[in-house]
């Protein structure tokens, strides 16, 4: 089950940020979204110089820990996505899949006029895909 | 060209009455919804030629000075370039970061250029004098295609507008770079063409560098 989802802009300001359960602690994850920051500037600044790896959007398994894992992507324009999931066993091509669908959500978000780019996101349309897409990952993994 | 209504987003009339500035909203909509909607749709270009005088002469009614009016057409553009590079990344690029210099300039010459006016610019040159410098060219610049500019607007070009666009895509890229639209005189042709100058800031050049 995915539990929390979030945007973060280029200079590291967050843009969205969404936990989708009651148990944990809202801070706790906020907190592990905040570290996993610092995975993903590692990442960046040193590709991997081979194969079709480099550049792309999708930058994998971040960190680890004992009940949770997260999973980033990065935009062409530096945004970044940052995932918390407590499936501990996801196969690579639904987070791909999963991803992809966020970011067409993402794009549709911020194409309206009304957004100011850098600004957070407070469109009620892009929260509820975003829960659609979120509902709809849990299913095709457990199901 | 026809001119159909299923072409305009719902909610256009809705932002007619909330916004300040009636047409710059409708005209950024409009751009961004021939690229939002996936095959051939377009707008028809008298209303998009329209539309376009509209934005210029409302803008010409806010400014005292030509450099004011190009740096609004600009600001203008530069929402619409920002918007345009993501989408197009998402559709288009198949989840790969371009970081590359010349790779940037190649989209915007194509396929920013492909969707915005439906074809790819006439040519990408790089500066002879200065490093720094890519002029990307077009004969006929859509944006300038029905307008003259009359004598006492000295260099204003319409173009700024355009220049926006590709700011807008430089700078949300990472590539910070000053754009300007310059017209420059074809022998054997009546008008002149439209050249967009991009200067890179030393930064990227740098970067660009040491990336090999």
């Amino acid at each position: 089950m995915i539990v929390c989802l979030a945007v973060v802009g280029h200079q590291n300001n967050p843009l969205y940020i969404q936990s989708f359960t009651e148990a944990d602690d809202a801070l706790k994850l906020h907190h592990m979204v905040h570290c996993s920051l610092d995975v993903i500037d590692e990442r960046v600044d040193n590709p991997k110089k081979s194969g079709p790896t480099i550049n792309e959007t999708f930058l994998g398994l971040l960190c680890p820990t004992e009940n949770y894992k997260v999973y980033g992507y990065l935009t062409n324009t530096k945004v970044k996505f940052i995932l918390v999931t407590t499936d501990l066993d996801v196969r690579d091509a639904d987070m791909r899949t999963f991803f992809r669908r966020f970011h067409a959500a993402y794009v549709d978000a911020v194409s309206n006029p009304f957004h100011v780019p850098g600004k957070k996101i407070t469109s009620k349309t892009f929260a509820e895909r975003v829960a659609t897409i979120v509902k709809s990952f849990g299913l095709t993994t457990t199901g | 060209m026809g001119f159909r209504e299923s072409h305009f987003p719902s909610g256009l009339e809705v932002h007619k009455r909330n916004s300040p500035c009636p047409t710059f909203t409708i005209h950024i909509e409009i751009a961004l919804w021939e690229t939002l909607s996936k095959g051939k749709q377009k707008v028809s270009l008298s209303a998009f030629a329209f539309l376009f005088s509209e934005l210029v002469q409302y803008n010409q009614t806010q400014v005292d000075n030509i450099a004011e009016l190009e740096r609004r057409l600009e600001d203008a553009g530069y929402a619409v370039g920002a918007r345009v590079l993501e989408l197009l990344c998402h559709r288009e690029k198949g989840n790969r970061r371009e970081t590359r210099l010349l790779g940037i300039l190649s989209f915007i010459h194509s396929t920013v250029w492909k969707v915005l006016f439906g074809k790819v610019a006439d040519s990408l040159e790089k500066g002879t004098e200065h490093e720094d410098e890519y002029m990307n060219s077009e004969k006929e610049l859509l944006v300038n295609r029905f307008i003259s500019i009359p004598k006492d607007m000295g260099a204003f070009n319409c173009g700024a507008f355009v220049a926006g666009i590709v700011k807008g895509v430089l700078d949300n890229a990472g590539f910070p770079a000053v754009v300007t639209a310059h017209f420059v005189p074809v022998d054997g042709q009546q008008r002149p063409r439209t050249t967009i100058l991009i200067k890179f800031v030393e930064e990227v050049l740098l970067r660009e560098a040491r990336l090999g």
